[in-house]
């Protein structure tokens, strides 16, 4: 259980904020395209700086709690901690919005059925 | 004072510079933001607090590359910066192509030809009554 230290921390967070999604009407998860250009620029910034601190020694990981499988001295926890953390942030700040517009019940009411077109046709009108 | 420190005081500096100059997305001026980054860092403690814990470590800091500092927890300080650096540029992102969707704009709206046959209905009702 030690080596999935990483790992279930990483599956906590998906966890927790899968009801922002299907409760508060987040609608992150169901805009893959937009999550993919989103996220492309933040993985290169931010993996760019994880490599270059791990290359000097600034940081490392400690192979008793991550799984072991690893690429350019990275672990897939790591790899996959920037696809997470970022998911978690949209998640809060979609959810964050909806409660501010529409309040608690209001962002619960437009979490199961909301039409891909209806928000554009907000927004346009 | 390491490289990680003054890494970590000039990325949110710069993800900061990237919206007031480039992107202008307007994030900054919103509350939920503000809301956002308050529940993030929050849910950071635990996470990251976690990954630093002192028994059990998974990520190991080189001592001299960082100010030394650990709030609260094991944490280095250093981390919120980072932190907050990928918070805002994601949410930046985020903006700036729902922007860019929104600008390229649909297709011309479909509505306009029912309307446009209304309005000729409508025409030739009121004929209609004229005679």
């Amino acid at each position: 259980m030690e080596r999935w230290h990483y790992a279930l921390v990483l599956a906590a967070c998906v966890a927790v904020t899968l009801p922002l999604e299907l409760g508060l009407g987040a609608r992150v998860y169901r805009r893959p395209w937009l999550v993919v250009r989103t996220l492309l620029p933040v993985i290169v910034v931010f993996v760019a700086w994880d490599l270059v601190a791990y290359a000097r020694g600034v940081w490392w990981f400690d192979d008793g709690h991550i799984l072991g499988p690893s690429l350019f001295g990275l672990p897939a926890e790591e790899w996959l901690f920037f696809v997470v953390v970022p998911l978690c942030v949209l998640l809060t700040y979609e959810a964050v919005g909806n409660v501010l517009r529409y309040g608690w019940n209001g962002a619960a009411r437009r979490a199961p059925a909301l039409r891909p077109t209806a928000r554009a046709e907000v927004s346009h009108g | 004072m390491g490289e990680y420190t003054v890494l970590a005081l000039a990325a949110p500096v710069a993800v900061i510079a990237l919206e007031l100059l480039v992107l202008r997305t307007g994030l900054l001026r919103q509350v939920r933001y503000w809301i956002t980054i308050a529940i993030v860092f929050a849910f950071m403690v635990p996470v990251d607090g976690w990954l630093t814990k002192p028994e059990g470590t998974v990520v190991h800091y080189d001592p001299a590359a960082k100010s030394g500092i650990r709030a609260p927890w094991n944490i280095p300080v250093e981390d919120f910066g980072f932190g907050f650096a990928m918070i805002t540029m994601t949410l930046l992102m985020w903006l700036w192509w729902q922007r860019r969707d929104h600008h390229a704009g649909p297709p011309p709206p479909r509505r306009r030809a029912p309307r446009t046959t209304r309005t000729a209905h409508e025409g030739d009702s009121s004929e209609m009554s004229h005679a």
